[in-house]
């Protein structure tokens, strides 16, 4: 009897402050649609992505309050593949993890959650999606792959590949992303040290290398060398292209460091790999800080039509993991560069999204961009005009990716 | 000096003259019974016009000691009795016997021991917000500090798994290191991971104090949330008492608490104990094949790599009563312990082969006297941490939770390490308190503390070469002014001088910096009626970094040697009211209500990829929060009680880093902080049951937490498909049943724990045990 006493004190404490508290479940701001943007809030530490779909980039607005699905952590990386939209977790040391979503009435779907290991790049090939984790150690000269088909959402095969037999030069290769090409997967990477408490530093700035696997074995066929330019891409950033006619063009950022020194003395530049050839094209070369009138190249996406939606930063301001606040089309046909009109000014602008959405018209790209007061929007960028519009509005964090399910 | 005379003109204690006249203290002890020749206890006994005073323990037995020789009224109280005294005339050194038997006023005859925590209420009387708990009566559970701890209104004990996980306590919402503890008043901050209060067995403690907000100045420390003093018994000079139990999960404990004290004043004193458990209850997981990804997302399965044990000897010698000290102990703490680590951060990162050891070897010494001058009395403490602790990761493989493995590169499971540390941590602690008159002191305290992280991988040989100096200097000066008006009010004034001094890494200045604060505060009491107390304190607190948030504890705390110190104005406002209904019907009801205002309000959040935890500093956190503790004794056989607790701490930090427009969490609640939980409880004790002195109690606990957001409550939409991050709310049922024979010489006790079975969680997807059973022999004997 005092138990049922007992209990009745507690829930009615319970009840009490349970209807003071707001009961708002604010549908009113859910928001559906086609498009996923992977909103992070502003509130540097310990925070969640929340991934809101949208009906529309162009217009409107959706907000993290009370809208969203969370996600377990913001060191999380996007891709969209077979029509799934796949949430990896960087783990650091730790496993990583694969969450999978499909589109269910405008909104994400769990459908699977599997532990990997933490990757550093992942990129679609065939129907999987190509997982590789990089040692970042002299002592461990294995990277390890792993492919996850998208149809069973399991993993169907996994391996190792030496990364200290590529360059041979006594300095270990880290992947700065991955690419399909053809039937292979091409595989730019800058030298690292990986050692001594300077891991990513390098005694080899002015060289770029490409190692080409085959697929799904991945065995070692060939490294393509240039020293033209220093290493393509850069950590966790794609610094290949690939246009209709299967030409490969990939960029250099000239952001080598040595003893916490840029040491590169070669320009930031764009270089060809001709299509149905595996060696660097010696007829092509596009110095990007000539065209940019000194600028260097961050990040890229391809829209199709030789044309780059380019991140771009002053040379003198660049870094290794500086990420430009400037936005312009490149044409690589061309050899043209050219800021987008309507951006904001680049000392408001917090950070520009590195995960965006095409169509793959030759024209558009929808492009996040955060700005110092906190608010954020989604920019259409219009290569045809070469200019910059305001579209959706997206309240309550920053954007860290764009993309678009079924 | 050497002689004060004070004229007291009290008008009910007018002829209570007394003096300081000699040197040889006397002391006046006795039995206070019922008019049946009961004993009775808590009844409050006391010298009027004094500060001297004590509290029958259960078998009715008081002792006021180091009285200066005089004059006084003896005055004995106790809930639900006429009050009754006695004029009595100490001579130097005399040892003076006074037993008394009280009436019942208006015919309440009946003992009653409401609260269950009867010895602690001298500790309640103070003007901090305090609540002590009587450990003697959780003796026969197998419960350790923490577990006791759970059940006191304002507190929450988080932890992370079964026996020997890692534990988070919260305190009016204040957690991890803005609450201090302390053994017998001594700082506990360095003592390594083989003796703390996840692993102290309830059994070694007499009681254990718990203070809210504002803490006592002669426990020198920067608390800034509150303070957990564990009180080691010297009730009895000699006595054993030794337990054993054995439960789910294979889990042993046993406790050797020994001492043995001479004619003459030697002691030996011996705490000993023992936990082994392999922790392998089932936990409900999304599993997945570490080699084909299959995924199954509500996967019942055992945690098989969860081991933990820990043993240690805490062994004292030396003399007590003696002229020169009134306690004079060296003694050494020596332990070890051994605990595999599961899970990360998240249940979803599994390790099958990844440990840590630890010892500890500390050699203490212990100083009181009493009176060493006329009315001085000195407290030294010091203690030196010997002990290692070792990181041991050393496979090169992947776990699922069905416990497969795969080989995965050359990086051990989580980073491969052998990696063996001492934290070479010294203390040393002074307190001196001097009593102006009967009622005025003051008290000035220092306590120093010293860090410095030296460490090695037999592993990573390469590392010594990047090894960073780690050290960190800690002094803590204060003083204090109090007025006790016995019964009536007493108030206390202080101020805390913290300085610090930090090196972290070779770089020079960068690495290095001091950080001086200055703190002060007020504590205040008053009662109404002396059923009715209440109970104000202001204090302004800093908090300095700790070591282990400075430097990362290399397991599962990332370092932040950027940790800024935190202030905080920290009010509290606080009552306690005893009334009975009738003669059987008797009812303790306590209150407190909090607000905090903290600035760099340092708090442990997880890191960005959810791997570990990194303490960091919020711009500001308001708290405004309460608390309530209704007991409830109906005759001597039924006692029963409810806690809530109810915080809402707010984020005032209006920018982020490198924004300037209003945060979007700006005002949002805290989140990943349990807010409201509560406790009830129920306890009959039948006498005589079986034979003439055998009895049987009969115990239930319930726990009520209410579900709380991992992340911002603000953000995310909160429909189940939104997946919305929630540590869901908590019911659990405990119940024991504890049979004593021979007057409590033999105890039987069986446990069960999470009767329902629930699935618990006190952090974000770590699951707790489910129904477990316990069985606890108890052997205990003393004489005085």
């Amino acid at each position: 009897m005092k138990l049922k006493f007992t209990k009745a004190i507690i829930l009615a404490m319970v009840a009490s402050v349970s209807l003071s508290c707001k009961k708002d479940n604010g549908n009113s701001r859910e928001t559906r649609g086609p498009y996923v943007l992977a909103v992070t809030p502003v509130a540097a530490t310990a925070v969640a992505d929340y991934l809101v779909n949208a009906s529309s980039l162009d217009e409107g607005s959706i907000t993290t309050e009370n809208n969203g699905l969370e996600q377990d952590g913001s060191y999380r990386y996007y891709v969209t593949h077979n029509n799934k939209f796949f949430s990896m977790l960087y783990g650091q040391s730790n496993p990583g993890a694969v969450t999978t979503y499909n589109l269910l009435d405008g909104k994400l779907n769990k459908v699977s959650n599997f532990q990997t290991e933490t990757v550093q790049a992942f990129a679609p090939v065939n129907s999987d999606i190509l997982l590789m984790k990089i040692p970042r150690a002299i002592t461990n000269p294995l990277a390890n792959w792993y492919r996850v088909n998208t149809n069973s959402l399991l993993i169907s095969g996994e391996g190792t590949v030496n990364v200290q037999d590529l360059s041979k030069n006594g300095e270990s290769a880290f992947f700065s992303w991955i690419k399909q090409v053809g039937n292979k997967v091409y595989a730019p990477y800058f030298s690292i040290k990986a050692c001594c408490g300077a891991a990513f530093d390098t005694n080899f700035p002015d060289n770029a290398w490409i190692a080409v696997y085959s697929y799904p074995e991945m065995q070692l066929e060939k490294v393509i060398q240039d020293d033209r330019t220093s290493f393509i891409g850069r950590y966790f950033t794609d610094g290949l292209g690939l246009t209709e006619n299967g030409d490969v063009y990939a960029f250099s950022s000239s952001v080598a460091t040595n003893n916490k020194v840029l040491t590169s003395t070669k320009p930031s530049a764009i270089t060809r790999i001709k299509a149905g050839t595996t060696e660097f094209d010696q007829g092509y070369f596009l110095n990007f800080e000539t065209a940019s009138g000194g600028m260097v190249i961050t990040n890229w996406l391809y829209i199709g039509n030789d044309n780059f939606v380019v991140t771009a930063i002053e040379k003198a301001q660049r870094g290794a993991y500086t990420v430009g606040n400037r936005i312009g089309i490149l044409n690589v046909a061309n050899k043209t560069f050219k800021l987008a009109a309507g951006m904001p000014a680049p000392d408001q602008i917090s950070s520009i999204s590195a995960n965006n959405y095409t169509p793959k018209n030759g024209r558009t790209a929808y492009v996040g961009v955060n700005m110092k007061d906190g608010s954020s929007y989604v920019y259409k960028i219009d290569a045809a005009n070469q200019t910059a519009a305001r579209g959706l509005k997206v309240e309550g964090g920053t954007i860290a990716a764009i993309q678009f399910l079924n | 000096m050497q002689i004060k005379h004070f004229l007291l003109l009290g008008l009910l204690c007018a002829q209570s003259i007394f003096s300081y006249a000699q040197n040889q203290p006397a002391s006046v002890s006795g039995l206070v019974r019922t008019e049946a020749g009961k004993a009775l206890p808590a009844a409050s006994i006391t010298l009027g016009q004094t500060t001297f005073g004590a509290v029958s323990d259960a078998s009715g037995r008081y002792h006021i000691g180091q009285v200066p020789a005089g004059n006084y009224l003896l005055i004995i109280t106790s809930v639900g009795y006429a009050p009754h005294s006695k004029k009595i005339s100490l001579k130097p050194g005399q040892q003076l016997v006074a037993d008394f038997k009280l009436e019942g006023r208006v015919q309440e005859m009946e003992t009653v021991n409401i609260l269950g925590r009867t010895a602690s209420q001298e500790v309640n009387r103070q003007a901090f917000n305090v609540t002590a708990i009587d450990a003697s009566g959780l003796y026969n559970t197998t419960l350790d500090i923490s577990g006791a701890l759970d059940r006191v209104a304002g507190i929450r004990v988080r932890e992370s798994g079964g026996v020997g996980s890692s534990f988070n306590l919260s305190l009016n919402g204040f957690s991890g290191n803005h609450v201090r503890y302390f053994i017998d008043g001594i700082p506990m901050d360095n003592f390594g991971s083989s003796f703390q209060i996840n692993n102290i067995p309830i059994n070694i403690a007499d009681r254990v104090e718990v203070y809210k907000g504002v803490v006592p100045m002669w426990l020198g420390s920067d608390a800034l949330g509150g303070a957990i003093n564990i009180v080691t018994g010297n009730k009895f000079r000699n006595f054993i008492d030794a337990s054993y139990s054995y439960g789910s999960f294979n889990t042993h404990r046993s406790v050797v608490n020994a001492a043995f004290t001479g004619k003459k004043g030697f002691t030996v004193q011996l705490n000993a104990f023992q936990n082994y458990s392999d922790n392998n209850y089932k936990v409900r997981i999304e599993a997945a094949d570490i080699y084909t990804g299959a995924y199954a997302p509500a996967a019942l399965l055992p945690r098989f790599h969860d081991t933990y044990h820990n043993e240690t000897v805490v062994a004292s010698v030396g003399v007590v009563g003696k002229k020169y000290a009134d306690r004079l102990l060296i003694g050494l703490t020596a332990g070890r312990n051994y605990k595999e680590i599961q899970t990360g951060a998240r249940m979803v990162s599994v390790f099958g082969g990844w440990h840590r050891r630890g010892n500890i070897l500390m050699p203490t010494l212990k100083y009181k006297k009493e009176n060493l001058l006329k009315g001085l009395d000195v407290t030294v403490n010091a203690n030196y941490n010997l002990g290692e602790e070792q990181n041991i990761d050393t496979m090169n493989v992947r776990y699922d939770w069905y416990g497969n493995s795969k080989p995965s590169g050359a990086n051990g499971e989580r980073s491969r390490s052998l990696y063996k540390y001492k934290n070479n941590n010294g203390l040393a602690t002074t307190m001196l308190n001097y009593r102006i008159d009967a009622k005025q002191s003051l008290a000035l305290s220092n306590a120093f503390s010293t860090f410095n992280r030296t460490g090695s991988d037999a592993l990573n040989p390469t590392i010594a070469e990047y090894e960073q100096p780690k050290k960190t200097n800690k002094n803590m000066l204060g003083l204090g002014y109090s007025v006790d008006i016995r019964n009536r009010w007493s108030a206390t004034v202080f101020g805390k001088y913290i300085s610090q001094f930090n090196v972290n890494g070779n770089n020079g200045g960068a690495g290095r910096n001091s950080m001086e604060r200055l703190g002060y505060g007020l504590a205040a009491t008053y009662f109404v009626r002396p059923d009715l107390q209440l109970k104000a304190s202001y204090e302004l607190t800093n908090r300095m970094p700790e070591a282990q948030e400075i430097f990362g504890d290399v397991e599962n705390q990332e370092a932040n040697p950027g940790l800024k110190p935190e202030k905080s104005d920290n009010f509290n406002l606080g009552f306690g009211y005893n009334f009975r209904l009738n003669e059987s019907h008797t009812f303790a009801l306590n209150a407190n209500a909090i607000y905090r205002n903290a600035s760099n309000f340092i708090y442990n959040r997880l890191n960005n990829n959810q791997s570990k935890l990194v303490a960091d500093n919020r711009e500001g956190v308001r708290t405004l929060g309460g608390d309530a503790e209704l007991r409830y004794g109906y005759g001597s056989w039924l006692t029963a009680g409810v806690t809530a607790t109810y915080q809402y701490l707010q984020n005032m930090q209006r920018y982020e880093p490198g924004f300037t427009g209003v945060s979007v969490v700006y005002k949002d609640q805290m989140p990943n902080i349990p807010y409201l939980y509560g406790n009830g409880d129920i306890s009959v004790s039948l006498r005589n049951v079986g034979r003439k002195g055998n009895n049987l109690t009969i115990g239930y606990n319930l726990l009520y937490v209410h579900a709380f957001w991992l992340y911002w409550p603000s953000r995310g939409g909160q429909s189940v498909n939104d997946d919305k991050k929630v540590i869901p709310r908590q019911v659990n049922h405990d119940l024991n049943v504890v049979y004593s024979l021979h007057g409590g010489r033999y105890n039987i006790g069986l446990e069960a724990r999470n009767l329902g079975n629930a699935d618990l969680f006190d952090n974000f997807s770590l699951q707790k045990p489910g129904r477990a059973f316990y069985l606890n022999l108890r052997y205990f004997i003393s004489s005085n």
